[in-house]
């Protein structure tokens, strides 16, 4: 006579049990009932269990919401009541650790420059970095961006998703960037103000990724013309909490690309967003690029969450729950923030003997260049200050020039003087307390400093 | 073997009954759907490549439980999250479990995108009419007349209707697979499970998107005992969300991404970028034009073809080895109205790519001679298109003056998008910027795809060469 396999029949350490009662009405032979006491522990009132009727047609199992609520008792399944670690086995879930798989560096044929836009440039320095997955929602000035990602990215087995929103654009970039492959985006002022949520939450969880901000007049719609009036969102307002995120300002379209790799870069480096912050007319300007000579294929860091055996014991989120471990989070944040003072970047243009020091990113800086030039032929010694980091400031460089520099200029496209406020709080938070005088050559609304208007005020500030 | 932590380390670091209990209250419906889902991740066998996306709100800590790939997104955007799990690793299982407030309210944009763009994430929707975690406001699922936190005298015509989800993913042309199901008795807890694992078999074989809506109680929020919730749901909620499938349309498999390609020559190829060296003419750098930096400003109406003659010139200096830049005036304007280009020759860097004061202006039109006509630099070059400009005010005498007809030029040539390319032939001839060899060097590697209108635009180069020298010939005299 074959052999009936018994079913299971329900288990239940009353610990476990919220009482909740969903097993009681479903128990046909009325075996499950509510205890007469509450449980010490819990303070609850669970159910019992009588078994005499059970027939272990698992309804009750079914119809309990807690994982270690009422259990069928496997075959051989044994349990340590009187130790809670072992209380379901001492099995311990094996972890595989996972290893940081490495990127690859592929080597490129030499080959002519291209002569190509800010933007273009800026997309294409993405691609060598090894970006794959690009996210985005058009808007100008920088589409172009956008528009040869999604030209170029089926070309080499990558993605280009047209999303919905910034909002959702971000929230790609999140769980691209968590699965820890390269993730990008291009967007302009506008764009990017809807993008902070998230990167609130980036910086929260960790997670890289690298925005490109092709900045715009503001506020709220503005115009599509070129400003600088971001400096202080990307300095300071990166959506709630502590927030930070080193700042790249490029000049040139060669730079569009070199800074757009270095984003990659740091954004892996430092397991944070990266923004590389241009004004339109850099998006637009179309120069000389130099290719380099090898290209990133990414690999898969240890931490991330990409679906697979290695990774899953990984958690991408920026919850702490207890007020001690949010702390403690935080403080690490901080010491990580200190570190990437590292990465502050500057150039310098003729300040060898320049008593006349300009200060310029971006766009602005191509004029301030050009007015340094001016300013030589005039017997003025001129020289600029560019910073590359806006966050970090470069300070220390800056420090570093100020012994004979007798007047500070600083040329910027918006009307609050945000880098020139950079400049003074970086100055004060190293200490230092004389500063030359600053004055400043400002426009907004879409309208850049213009050469001449540096000269002039040049001219006019040492009295000529 | 359950797809459950053994322990709960991530619930207050699993310390007492944290370990091996949730955080939800009792009765409540999370719980259930958690053990369906991990039931159907089990028996799939898919607990290593599963990446669970889990939202705000009560199912917020879904991430204590599910020893799983775990990911937390921020309030509304789970979907969009698992679309970018889901674009990274395609073999990847993403599900995206979420609330009413998540999913249907704060979230609407991204559940609706990813619904329709259809690619097969599955995603686990939790209806309990109520906002459980902020302590039982009104959710976009509340029914009418319920009381909330936020509707304290029932929810009315001005807190709007109850939104049904299902029926509304279900008229998306993307989702393959929507079904309602509920958890009030054992029979609607078995079908969903039953949906639930259907829903993540669906994204296993790559056929598209599914949706499965869980009604579910809140017995704490209702304040009702769990099994008056149960009630409360089938008495209530059923009648206004009806249960069963809204959508099976589930096909053939077809998602499938292709694999990142980190080739060195597709790569070179999709940029556009060459190895091939290209000659150089230029004995020396136009010194005579400016020492170090010439700049040129290029001004007409849209179409002229200013851009595409100022993008030629800055290729041919690069190519000459020198500098070059090129900056449209963009906007509106450059679609149909003025269109002008600024444009930078260097020997060794453009410093600023602005023209404010060019040493050449190349006028198309007669608004733009007259704007930018007394910008030009001593010493300088104006070119302008005598067959449209008349009546040319006089220039400072040091500037050089030439009014070649592109134009009419152009029409004789039969084609009037070649006018540009007279003006070019005019520049080159008038000012010396570079040897002819340079500009047709650069316009053959523009229309390297189009080699049939190399002729063409050569002859156009050659007949504003000429022009031009007679006219200055003419003028010597």
């Amino acid at each position: 006579m074959a052999q009936v396999k018994e079913r299971p029949k329900p288990f239940l350490v009353s610990d476990y049990c919220k009482g909740c009662g969903r097993c009681v009405s479903v128990c046909v032979k009325g075996c499950i009932a509510f205890a007469d006491e509450i449980n010490p522990t819990t303070g609850v009132v669970p159910i019992v269990l009588d078994l005499e009727k059970c027939t272990g047609c698992g309804l009750c199992i079914d119809a309990c919401p807690e994982p270690y609520g009422l259990r069928a008792l496997e075959a051989g399944e044994e349990f340590e009541l009187q130790d809670p670690a072992k209380l379901f086995g001492d099995k311990l879930r094996e972890v595989t650790k996972p290893v940081d798989i490495p990127a690859e560096k592929v080597a490129l044929p030499k080959t002519g420059p291209l002569v190509i836009k800010g933007n273009y440039a800026s997309a294409i320095g993405a691609i060598l970095a090894g970006c794959r997955h690009v996210f985005g929602y058009p808007i100008t000035p920088s589409t172009e961006g956008a528009e040869l990602m999604a030209k170029l990215q089926p070309k080499l087995g990558g993605v280009f998703l047209q999303a919905v929103s910034e909002v959702a654009t971000v929230n790609h970039m999140y769980g691209t960037g968590g699965a820890g492959l390269p993730t990008m985006t291009f967007t302009s002022s506008p764009g990017f103000s809807l993008m902070l949520e998230g990167v609130s939450y980036m910086i929260g969880a960790e997670v890289p990724g690298v925005f490109v901000n092709i900045m715009r007049g503001g506020p709220g719609l503005g115009n599509i013309a070129p400003e600088q009036a971001d400096v202080k969102l990307a300095c300071h307002g990166l959506g709630h909490g502590h927030t930070h995120a080193i700042t790249l300002m490029p000049s040139t379209p060669q730079e569009m690309l070199d800074l757009t790799i270095l984003a990659f870069e740091l954004t892996f480096k430092y397991r944070s967003p990266v923004l590389v912050m241009a004004d339109g007319y850099l998006g637009q300007m179309t120069g000389k690029v130099q290719l380099p000579d090898h290209m990133i294929k990414p690999g898969i860091p240890s931490w991330a969450v990409y679906g697979d055996r290695d990774h899953r014991g990984n958690l991408i989120s920026s919850i702490q729950l207890q007020e001690s471990d949010l702390e403690v989070f935080n403080r690490y944040l901080q010491t990580k923030y200190e570190s990437m003072k590292v990465e502050a970047r500057s150039e310098t243009f003729l300040t060898d003997d320049s008593e006349i020091l300009l200060v310029a990113c971006n766009t602005p800086a191509r004029a301030a260049k050009g007015a340094v030039q001016n300013l030589r032929d005039h017997g003025i010694k001129a020289g600029l200050f560019r910073p590359i980091t806006i966050w970090p400031f470069p300070v220390d460089q800056l420090k570093a020039l100020l012994p004979k520099t007798k007047r500070l200029v600083v040329v910027e496209a918006n009307a609050g003087g945000q880098i020139e406020n950079e400049l003074r709080l970086a100055l004060s938070l190293a200490g230092v307390e004389k500063l030359p005088p600053i004055t400043s050559v400002r426009r907004f609304g879409g309208l850049l400093p213009q050469q001449t208007e540096v000269v002039d005020h040049v001219m006019s500030i040492c009295g000529k | 073997m359950s797809v459950f932590y053994e322990k709960f380390e991530r619930h207050a670091h699993g310390e007492g009954l944290k370990g091996q209990s949730t955080h939800y209250c009792a009765g409540c419906g999370h719980g259930l759907a958690h053990k369906y889902l991990a039931d159907a991740i089990a028996e799939l066998g898919i607990q290593d490549t599963t990446v669970l996306v889990s939202p705000v709100g009560c199912s917020v800590f879904a991430y204590y439980y599910f020893d799983t790939g775990n990911t937390q997104a921020a309030h509304g955007r789970a979907a969009a999250v698992a679309l970018g799990h889901k674009m990274a690793n395609p073999e990847a299982t993403v599900i995206s479990y979420q609330g009413d407030g998540d999913l249907a309210s704060i979230g609407l944009a991204e559940t609706v995108a990813a619904a329709q763009l259809g690619a097969p994430i599955t995603v686990i929707f939790i209806n309990n009419a109520i906002y459980g975690m902020t302590g039982g406001q009104m959710a976009p699922t509340t029914l009418m007349g319920q009381k909330t936190a936020t509707s304290p005298d029932g929810r009315n015509q001005f807190n709007g209707m109850p939104i049904k989800m299902a029926e509304l993913i279900a008229q998306l042309d993307g989702p393959v697979y929507v079904e309602r199901v509920a958890l009030f008795s054992p029979a609607e807890r078995r079908k969903a499970a039953k949906a639930i694992k259907k829903a993540i078999q669906i994204q296993k074989e790559g056929r598209g998107y599914a949706f499965v809506e869980v009604l579910a109680e809140c017995p704490t929020h209702l304040k009702l005992m769990p099994d008056q919730s149960e009630k409360w749901v089938k008495e209530n909620m059923v009648p206004i969300f009806p249960l069963g499938v809204k959508k099976d349309t589930v096909g053939e498999p077809w998602f499938k991404l292709a694999e990142p390609d980190f080739d060195a020559k597709h790569f070179v190829k999709a940029v556009g970028a060459s190895s091939d060296a290209t000659d150089r003419f230029c004995k020396t750098f136009a010194t005579h034009l400016n020492p170090i930096d010439i700049s040129l400003k290029l001004a007409g109406s849209g179409g002229d073809g200013a851009q595409t003659a100022a993008m030629l010139i800055a290729t041919a200096a690069i190519n000459e080895g020198f500098d070059g830049t090129h900056i449209p005036a963009y906007g509106p304007e450059s679609r149909g109205g003025t269109s002008y280009a600024d444009v930078h020759v260097a020997k060794d860097e453009v410093l600023n790519p602005a023209s404010p004061t060019p040493d050449i202006l190349l006028a198309f039109n007669a608004p733009s001679l007259a704007k930018f006509g007394i910008t030009v630099k001593k010493g300088g070059f104006i070119l302008y298109d005598s067959s449209i400009a008349k009546d040319v005010k006089p220039m400072d005498p040091s500037i050089t003056v030439v009014g070649v007809p592109f134009a009419e030029i152009a029409a004789g040539l039969g084609n009037m998008v070649v006018k540009n390319i007279v003006a070019l032939g005019a520049l080159q001839a008038a000012t010396g910027l570079f040897p002819k060899e340079t500009f047709m060097a650069a316009i053959k590697q523009a229309l390297k795809d189009k080699a049939k209108l190399i002729p063409l635009n050569e002859q156009a180069f050659d007949a504003g060469v000429k022009a031009a020298q007679e006219f200055l010939a003419a003028k010597k005299r």
